[in-house]
This record gives structure tokens, sequence and C-alpha cells, in this order.
């Protein structure tokens, strides 16, 4: 069954075609690859996804819901959400200010409630707080909890992005090269933090990584990119093998 | 039918004289994404210089004109280097620079009343009062040196922004800071040149202005006008900001003209709502996407 | 007590009230607004037209100022709050100058020479209240789930999105509070000078409550406390230098964005607890144990 469907999706930028009529189904509870050269337009699909951009042509299907150039919000209030290449973290909160402002939509108290402090907002408060305090534990930043998040190391930084994104419960989370600037351990950790979290939350994970190990390590099925078009898709050890995807990344032999 | 054209010049030379405020605003908007609100401040400073240099220094006109526009266009630069500076330097959320502008804005406006005072100064009387006649029309002297030396002025940065090297850095500034820094842009010479260069613009709207009505503390306020211009025309748009001068210009004097004078100020603001509804890119900007 | 400093108080308590609804907006939601004197024209005629005209009672008629204040507040989001861009900035510049500009020649309410014969009922216990009321209402709402969006909003817009805040909207109630505060404070205002002229409310007066926030510190309520005060009655007691007194602000300003932009106040707040916190930091550290509040975690 497929959780999110792309039909033909197509930006333009002026003149440029950056993702051109790609066609695409994510299975749910899949871990799914999207991979390519640099400036294959993996990025742009995911902004497309999330309602960054708007699509020049083509729709988005979520749950069979048309989710096509909804707003961000909108589009994370449906339950997609995602990591950001370059990480944006709220830098100058604590760890455990990111994911308690993440869990926000958790609870539905009002903002009157809030402003008179009514028993329904210190319930729903201390809800969350223990939402964020089991969703620390689960990616082991606990002990830094009180740290800003700027100063954590630029490996945490990436998890505490993951955290953030879990906390506010989606059901397909999307990764944008979650493994950029780490070590082999480090990515060998992450890899086994992927598919744990995926199976705790129930989750479907879209991921788009250079490290091939991982995404070969992990997914269940791999879209292949170049040039803003499909160029294959398939099982790892498919895409592995085919001659069109061993071209546009090695070149043509002889 | 005479009243109309006449109405019509009038509105082009204040016109264009708000397009002078207003590409300074637009050039530091287009670079640096803040309002530059010490751009005021600026203005007046210039419109101090000129007339100090007139009647302290008793320089001839054209002189003193150049002079104050110089001074003003060291001016802004200082500026930049004081307050903006070392926010670049320490990549600082765009509100600093909001707020630091606004600092700059304070104390210019307030240094000159503590030292010079509050009151109003008259420029000396350079040009006759006696108005061109252009056939039934009647022109004064001072709002054809308005439009000429703006004209003139605007048509000299259109061609340095659109045919020189400069320009073509200046440009790609605009563009991408950071990618225009890898590619060997000095980005920090580039916006020096262009606080230089407003600054330029904004001394010589300065001491037209002095001319035309006096010399006072606030007369910086005046630049609310080109920033409700740069808005009608596409924030960030050059052309837009020109464009969008001049129409305000001919508006407010038709406004003043055929309602009442105390409309003409409310008239920009009005324009102001008018765009945001109908079209918030304004007459020439484009819709922008984010880059994630 | 002294009327003079009872009068300081008032001042600064007034002061306070329209800084509160700045902080909000500038120094927790990160919008920068050159219009909240209009909001507080806006709340001091309303108040003074029901009182005077209409003969309602005090509160409800200065409530009622916040009320409209905030109305039109609402009107100037819906504009520009989801334009990318100073837009949203230059507009509320462009509506407090229009305010004045519209009032200078509204006869009803006697335009330009102002409108004395309000009646003087403000006074230092009000105004305590409606600012203990006003500091408990923003310290809530800013540990709220709203708040805390608010917030996120200031640190990075796009990733608010992505955790589903609905950036338009929460920039819109943070914008609507902060009139109401506003206009609360020029209602308190009105009836506390019991004169009311559009000069009082020009881009200066703007600029001031902005010079506050930023002083006692951006996303600091106890900061923006002591910035009122401060700020109200330091220039009372500078008279002699009263005209360099800008001329220090502006330099100041300059100064705190280029090396303390954190302000007074650097983002904390004043509250028994930190108060706690930091004395046990003292403590420790005079028995030469320096524990840091972060140090366990390495």
């Amino acid at each position: 069954m497929s959780i999110l469907q792309l039909n033909n999706i197509t930006k333009r930028f002026g003149g440029l075609t950056a993702v051109g009529n790609v066609d695409f189904k994510v299975q749910k509870n899949s871990i799914t690859g999207l991979i390519g050269p640099n400036g294959a337009g993996k990025t742009t699909i995911f902004n497309l996804i999330t309602g960054v951009y708007k699509l020049s042509e083509g729709t988005i299907l979520f749950n069979d819901k048309d989710i096509t150039n909804k707003e961000t919000y909108m589009v994370a209030e449906s339950g997609i959400t995602r990591t950001f290449q370059n990480i944006r973290l709220f830098k100058k909160l604590s760890v455990y200010e990111n994911i308690l402002t993440a869990c926000h939509r958790n609870v539905d108290y009002s903002i009157l409630d809030a402003l008179l402090m009514l028993p329904k907002y210190r319930k729903e408060e201390k809800l969350l707080k223990e939402q964020a305090d089991e969703l620390l534990e689960i990616m082991g930043l606990t002990a830094r909890k009180e740290l800003v998040a700027n100063n954590l190391p630029y490996g945490l930084q990436r998890r505490l992005e993951i955290a953030r994104a879990l906390a506010s419960r989606p059901q397909l989370l999307l990764l944008d090269e979650p493994a950029a600037g780490m070590n082999p351990d480090e990515t060998e950790q992450l890899m086994l933090l992927i598919d744990e979290i995926r199976k705790k939350f129930n989750l479907t994970v879209l991921i788009i990584e250079h490290h091939m190990d991982l995404i070969m390590g992990i997914c269940d099925n791999i879209l292949v990119l170049n040039f803003g078009c499909k160029l294959a898709e398939g099982t790892p050890s498919e895409i592995q093998s085919n001659p069109k995807v061993i071209e546009a990344y090695l070149g043509v032999e002889g | 039918m005479t009243q109309f054209f006449q109405q019509f010049i009038n509105g082009l030379s204040i016109g264009s004289v708000y397009a002078l405020m207003a590409v300074g605003y637009s050039l530091v908007y287009s670079i640096m994404n803040f309002s530059n609100f010490s751009h005021g401040g600026v203005i007046m400073f210039g419109a101090y210089f000129g007339y100090f240099l007139l009647t302290i220094y008793k320089l001839p006109f054209s002189v003193a004109f150049i002079g104050a526009a110089l001074l003003t266009a060291l001016m802004a630069v200082v500026i930049e280097r004081v307050a903006y500076t070392p926010l670049r330097e320490r990549k600082a959320p765009y509100l600093y620079f909001i707020i630091s502008a606004m600092g700059a804005s304070i104390f210019l406006e307030n240094i000159i009343i503590a030292t010079i005072g509050p009151t109003f100064r008259t420029y000396p009387e350079i040009f006759s009062k006696t108005p061109f006649k252009l056939g039934v029309l009647s022109v004064g002297r001072l709002d054809v040196l308005m439009f000429v030396t703006s004209a003139i002025c605007l048509a000299l940065l259109i061609y340095i922004i659109e045919y020189t090297k400069i320009g073509k850095a200046i440009r790609a500034t605009a563009y991408n800071i950071k990618a225009s820094a890898l590619m060997g842009v000095n980005t920090n010479v580039i916006i020096i040149i262009v606080f230089a260069l407003g600054g330029f613009l904004a001394g010589i709207a300065g001491v037209m202005f002095g001319m035309k009505y006096t010399v006072y503390p606030q007369i910086g306020a005046i630049t609310l006008k080109s920033f409700i211009a740069a808005v009608f025309g596409g924030l960030g748009s050059l052309q837009g900001a020109v464009v969008g001068s001049i129409l305000l210009g001919i508006i407010e004097t038709f406004t003043a003209g055929y309602l009442s004078s105390q409309y003409r100020d409310l008239i920009a603001f009005a324009l102001l709502i008018g765009v945001l509804v109908v079209r918030p890119m304004g007459l020439m900007g484009k819709a922008t996407e984010d880059k994630a | 007590m002294n009327t003079y400093i009872e009068g300081i108080l008032i001042l600064a308590g007034i002061n306070l009230m329209a800084v509160l609804g700045l902080s909000l907006l500038t120094g927790f939601t990160g919008l920068f607004s050159f219009g909240h004197a209009g909001f507080m024209a806006i709340g001091g005629y309303t108040s003074a037209m029901l009182s005077v005209k209409f003969n309602c009672p005090f509160i409800p008629a200065v409530l009622a100022g916040g009320l409209v204040a905030s109305f039109f507040s609402m009107i100037i989001g819906k504009l520009t709050l989801n334009l990318k861009g100073d837009y949203f900035c230059i507009a509320t510049l462009g509506f407090g100058e229009a305010i004045r500009l519209i009032l200078d020649n509204v006869q009803y309410f006697g335009g330009a020479r102002g409108w004395p014969g309000i009646p003087n009922s403000t006074n230092i216990w009000n105004v305590l209240a409606f600012n203990i009321i006003a500091v408990l209402f923003l310290a809530n709402l800013i540990r709220s789930r709203h708040g805390r969006n608010l917030i996120a909003i200031r640190e990075e817009e796009l990733a608010s999105q992505v955790i589903g805040i609905n950036v338009f909207k929460h920039k819109m109630i943070s914008l609507m509070i902060s009139a109401a505060y506003a206009g609360i404070a020029g209602g308190l205002m009105a009836h506390y000078m019991t004169f009311l002229q559009p000069k009082m409310f020009s881009l200066v007066k703007s600029t001031e409550l902005t010079i506050i926030v930023i002083f006692g510190g951006l996303g600091s309520i106890s900061g923006s406390v002591l910035g009122a005060l401060i700020l109200t009655a330091l220039p009372e007691f500078l008279r002699s230098v009263s005209q360099w007194r800008l001329v220090f602000y502006g330099l100041a300003v300059i100064f705190i964005m280029i090396s303390r932009p954190e302000g007074l106040m650097g983002g904390y707040e004043l509250t028994p607890s930190s108060l706690k916190k930091l004395l046990i930091r003292f403590k420790n550290r005079s028995q030469g144990k320096v524990k840091g509040l972060e140090g366990g975690n390495k």
C-alpha cells in the first residue's frame, strides 16, 4: 500500500526544469531512498512535498488525500515532516525546548486556558513535558537536555533535528542527508537509529543520502534521479546492477 | 488643462527627488535585506552640509552641491562601518540590523538638535523666484533643477548598475551575496560602494529638499515617502523604486491640487494599503521563493 | 507618597503596559513595529470618547480601547504578515503616521489642537493592577505552547512551519495581543493626562517604546519591566541634559546591538527560581567547586 504518491510532478524555475515529470510511490512503513548526483532535484522534491515550493505541474497524494501546493504547516498537520540539509534548529533554545515546542500539536488547550492557567492548561502542559522527556530518552539526548542547541556537537544536532521532527508525530518522515558530515562510525549508529525509530513510531521514511553504504543497508526501495528526471527505481540490489545508474554515477565506460 | 500640466510637472519634479532617496534605500535593501531606516538621517545631513557650505564657507553653488553630496556619501559609509559592519561580521539576525539602523537614525536627528538646534533654516536664494515660461505653463526654476539633476543622477546610476563591472558585481551580490563572495567578488567593498552611491544621491536629494522647503532636524522623515514608493514599485527593485516614486510624486501633487493639501500625506498611506491589497509584490517586483 | 514620584511611577506603568505588548511582538516573535504609538492613539481616543461622550465607566472604556486597537492591528496584519520582506515594518510605520494625520483632521476629537477635559481616572493603583495582570498574562502566554511557537517563529521560521506551526496565524495572535496592550496603555494615558493631542503619538513615541524593549533585553519580560522603570525615570532626573538624552539613546541602541544585543537581562528572567539558581552558583563558587549549570553534561 502506498502512503505517498507523486503523480508526474514538475517544478520549473524560470527556464530551468529542476524536477521533470517524476512519478513515484512510497510504500507504507518502508524506508525509501532518494539518490542521485548533486543537482538532480532531490531536495527540490522534498520542498515540493512539504509545500515549501509550489508545483508547476502534477499532484501529490498523501494517504490518498490531495496535498498538492498546501501550506507547509498544513502538510505537517496531515502527518509529513522533515529535516533539512543545512540543519535548522531553534539555535538559541535548549535541546529540551526544541522538543517541547515541536510537541505543540499533541494537546489542544487554547490561549485563554494558557492566559488564565486553567486546569486544562496545567494538565496538558504536564503531558507535553512527559512526552518531551520520553522522546529525549529514546533519542539519547537526556544528558544534554539543558544544553543550548547551537552548542551541541554536529552529529547530535542532526539527531536533535530528527527528534524534533518525531515530536510532531509524523507518519512520513523526510530526512535530507542526515549523515552529511558524519564519520563512518556515526553513520552506522544513525542507520540503526533510523531503523529503530521506524519500528517504534510505525513510520515511513524517505531519505536523501550520499553515503551509499547507508542507503543500500537500510532502504527497502530506492528512487534514482538524474537531471530532475527519474532514472530508475527498485530494490537496492536492482539499483546496484542497473546499467543506467552506473552510467550516471561513473560515466560511460570506454 | 493648463492646471493639469502644471501639476503634472510639479509632481514629476518632486517624484524624481523621491526616486533619488528610494533608489538608495532599495540598493541597500536588495543587498543586505533590511530596511535601512537611517537613510532619513543621512538625507537630513545632506541638507545641512549643503546649507553650511553655502552660508558659512560661501562656496559657489555647484561646488557646495557636489561637496555636500560627497560628504553625505562619506557619512553613509561611516554609518555602515560603525552600525552594520560589526553585525555583518557576526552574522547577526536581521532584526538587529533594523534596530541598529533605528539607533543611527535617532542619533543623527538628535545630535543636530543638541548641537545646532531645532530651528528651521532657509537656504540662501540661489535661483530667482520668477518661473520659466513655457507657452502658457510657468515652471519654477528650482523644479526644473530638481527634475533635471535627478534625471541625470538616476541615468548615471542605472548606467553604473547595468553596464559597468562594478554594477555587475553589485547585481551579483544582490542576487546571492554568499555565492558572489565565493566567485571572488569582494562583497565588503561592494557594500561600501552601495552605501556611498546611496549616500551621494541622498546628499543631492537633501540639498534639493532643503532649497525647496527649509532645513530642520526632522526633514529626514520625508524618507517615509520613499519607503512607500519602494513598496509601491516592488521592494528591492531599482526600476520599481524609480517608477513608484515618480507615480507617488504625481499622485500627491494632484491630491494636493484638486482635493486638499491636508490629504497629500494621507494619500501615500492609502496608496500603500491599496498596493498591499491588490499587488503586494509591487508594480515591478516578482514573487520569489526561498531556497530551503 | 510624594506626588512627583507617584507621577513618574504612573508614567512608567503606562509605558510599561505598551512596552510589554511590544516585547511580545519584537522580543518574542521577532517582528518589528514602528506603529505602536498609533495603536496607543487608537486606544486613547476610543476610551476617551467612551468616557467623555458616552459616560462609560473607566475600566470598560480602557479595555474597549485595547480591543479597537487590536482590531486595527488585525487589518495591518492581514495585509502584510504573510509577505516576505520588510512590508510589515513599513506598513506599521505608515500606519502610525497616518493615524496621527487623520486625528489631526478629526474635529470631533479636537483635531491638532488637542482634546481637553477627559476625566482623571488613572491612578497609581489601577495602573499597578493593569500591569500586574498584563505581566501575568504575558508570562503565562510565553510559557504555553502558543508562546513557544512564537519563539520558534522568531528563531527559525521555516523549521516552525515544518513542525506544523501556522506562522501567519501565530504572528497575527502576537500582533493583536500586542496592539491590545498598546491600546490599553493609550487609554490609561488619556485618563491620566486628561488631555489628548495627536502629536503625543508620533514616531518618536513608537521608537521610545522599542528602545525600552531593546534596553531591557529582547525576549525578557523582567527586562522590559526594568527597562520601562529606568528609562522613564532617568530622563526626569536628567532634565538639565534632556536634549542630549536621545543622542545617548541612539548611541546606546547601536552599542547594544553591536556589543550586547541581549540587553540588560540577556533573555533571562528574574523569577524566584532563577534567583535561587544564581544564589546557588555564587555559593558554589565561593566554596571553590565551580559547578556550572551545564557542567554535569560532558
